[in-house]
């Protein structure tokens, strides 16, 4: 059931693309605006873009996953997810799974935009630097899902998510920034440990948490 | 309808409490012994941490009632979460008035990212959002389910704030209160008494809401 | 077959369905009747599980459909005002989802069969948002076709069709009465309330008659 779903999740933003798309282009003029309000001195923005970069993560994450669940209402597509004879938690996985491949191609797509426009060097550990982007996306996104979750039948629900999200959030962000900053800076693994072990430590809690809440959060 | 008080057991808990308080103030400022480089400044510890120790128990309350809820399904248990979130923000609020004002002559500035004060202002902020969801989230039925989920999830987050703030300053010494375990009787007793003082407090004033949000849900239901 | 018992739900401590209890049997078919607002919709998105009610029971097929695990609502179908389907999808793309998460997958020769007979082969292709309000009608009819339930919920089959729609929708309701279904249908009009109708529930005041 879960593959149906995730299928279904992939499938429907392959025929509008408006999750990515929106993220992307979402993505694009905060790395602009960055640019134009941080005219400094590389070595200083080279300092500041692990910062930057999760910053804008975590912002494009919120519009990609109020996007995800906004469309769920058109049509009261939800109700055929929620009525199904299926357990919900399958539910939150697929919109964390697909929401974190949304995010990940947004990051892909976005990376090198990045670093040129605020003219800073590639990691001299591309595959380290990957790898544990990959998770932190995964972090951010078992949290998001789970927020959106509560809040998309919510009335202000696209000021809700924000404001519940981001006080949430913040371990992951300052682990983020930490093993960014720690991978740009060549610090080796056993000074940013602590980090990765604090981000695995929200995908399982938040994972298990999620799939098991949703069952009773889904309903009108 | 029955006030609080008119209840025979309420009102002997409260006359009690209330008198505890008043011995608990005083016996703070008169009998507890000046601690050398802070002078007045430390005796608000008696007060700061009670109140950080109340605010987490509450929100802990919070996070079972939520649960409770959840398997209940029984409304009873939203308003025991519902008052204990309004009570555990109130008692972080005083964390976070109470903590600046140690903290301006002591270290020389308000505000500094202490593990602990960084907790409470997170958690702070997550229940901010949390009443707002309450408030303005839509019906109030359904709001209650969405408010059940959050408390949990605030909860559980908390281990993982304090950690990651923790090592995020290791700089940043932590309260003076970790050692209080250390310090000599003179500080400990009255400290310990004051702990208790505040929770017997806190359990009365919960009681306490928690009969005041229900005669307020039956006098909007009578609408 | 499925046994209500004192289902209340508010919207913002208005009450709209107050200790609702009602039984329906094998084969039966029950319309719910009511002014607007009174709470009809409410009562079948309740059953079902779309959305929550504040208290009460619901025992479908001698389970427990509201603490029960979702295999309870397996043979339970919904049918509401909104199509319930992705506005981006296809028409045989919505329906091969949506059966295949009832867990009864279809190839879709025999899909495209009930599209046809229904009348939408020609945009069994286009995305469904660009389907007029009888379209999406009896799309939802397809799937009542090939989905396998025993209880069908159904809110106003009749709203929103032309006159050999209105045919299809009658042949329907005879076939799956003559097979024996249970349904429980919400109309406006009371000569086709006492043609399907075993039985009529009146909504008022939040109360059943």
């Amino acid at each position: 059931m879960f593959f149906t779903l995730l299928k279904k999740e992939l499938f429907v933003e392959f025929r509008s693309r408006e999750v990515t798309l929106s993220m992307l282009v979402f993505g694009l003029s905060i790395i602009l605006t960055f640019a134009f309000s941080s005219n400094v001195s590389p070595v200083i923005i080279a300092n500041y873009a692990p910062g930057m970069f999760w910053i804008m993560v975590l912002f494009v994450a919120v519009i990609g996953v109020h996007r995800s669940f906004s469309y769920e209402k058109e049509f009261d597509a939800f109700s055929m997810l929620i009525s199904a004879p299926i357990d919900r938690g399958f539910i939150f996985l697929s919109k964390w799974i697909s929401g974190f491949i949304f995010l990940t191609i947004m990051e892909v797509l976005i990376i090198i935009p990045f670093f040129k426009f605020l003219m800073i060097d590639f990691p001299s550990q591309p595959w380290v630097a990957m790898g544990t982007t990959l998770l932190i996306n995964c972090a951010i996104m078992a949290i998001a899902s789970l927020v959106s979750g509560i809040a998309m039948r919510a009335r202000l629900s696209e000021v809700l998510l924000p404001i519940l999200l981001f006080p949430l959030v913040s371990p992951v962000i300052i682990a983020a920034t930490k093993i960014s900053g720690s991978i740009m800076a060549g610090d080796p693994y056993i000074f940013w440990q602590i980090w990765l072990l604090i981000v695995l430590t929200v995908i399982v809690i938040f994972g298990l948490v999620g799939y098991t809440l949703f069952d009773f959060i889904t309903e009108e | 309808m029955n006030t609080f008080l008119n209840n025979k057991t309420n009102r002997l808990w409260f006359i009690l409490i209330t008198a505890m308080m008043v011995f608990n103030v005083w016996n703070v400022i008169m009998n507890t012994p000046m601690v050398p480089e802070q002078h007045w400044a430390q005796k608000i510890f008696y007060v700061h941490v009670p109140s950080a120790w109340v605010g987490f128990l509450s929100y802990f309350v919070v996070m079972i009632a939520g649960i409770m809820y959840f398997i209940k399904k029984d409304d009873q248990w939203d308003d025991v979460g519902l008052a204990a979130a309004e009570l555990g923000t109130v008692f972080m609020a005083l964390v976070l008035i109470t903590g600046p004002i140690w903290a301006t002559p002591i270290w020389g500035q308000p505000w500094i990212w202490e593990p602990r004060l960084t907790t409470t202002l997170i958690l702070f902020l997550i229940y901010i959002g949390y009443f707002m969801m309450r408030s303005f989230g839509g019906h109030v039925e359904r709001v209650k389910r969405y408010a059940a989920a959050l408390g949990i999830i605030a909860f559980v987050d908390v281990p993982i704030i304090f950690v990651s703030v923790k090592f995020w300053t290791p700089e940043i010494q932590s309260h003076p209160q970790v050692e209080m375990a250390q310090q000599p009787s003179g500080i400990l007793t009255p400290f310990l008494l004051s702990l208790g003082i505040f929770t017997l407090m806190y359990v009365l004033m919960l009681k306490y809401r928690i009969h005041v949000i229900r005669i307020n849900n039956r006098i909007s239901a009578d609408v | 077959m499925l046994s209500v018992s004192n289902i209340s739900k508010s919207f913002d401590r208005r009450t709209i369905l107050k200790n609702v209890s009602f039984t329906l049997n094998e084969g039966e078919t029950v319309v719910i009747m009511g002014k607007n607002g009174a709470g009809k919709s409410t009562l079948l998105r309740i059953l079902a599980r779309i959305m929550a009610c504040d208290k009460g029971e619901i025992f479908f097929l001698n389970n427990d459909l509201l603490k029960g695990s979702p295999s309870v609502r397996r043979k339970l179908l919904y049918l509401g005002h909104a199509p319930a389907m992705y506005t981006t999808l296809s028409a045989i793309e919505n329906l091969k989802l949506a059966l295949t998460l009832r867990g009864t997958p279809m190839d879709i020769s025999r899909i495209q069969d009930q599209l046809k007979y229904f009348g939408l082969s020609a945009q069994s292709d286009d995305p469904i948002s660009i389907y007029s309000q009888g379209m999406l009608q009896r799309l939802k009819l397809a799937y009542a076709e090939l989905a396998d339930w025993d209880l069908l919920l159904i809110d106003e089959p009749f709203s929103g069709l032309d006159t050999e729609g209105i045919e299809l929708v009658e042949t329907a309701l005879h076939r799956w009465k003559e097979l024996g279904k249970s349904i429980i249908m919400v109309l406006h009009s009371l000569s086709r309330a006492e043609e399907f109708g075993d039985r009529i529930l009146h909504i008022q005041n939040g109360l059943i008659e």
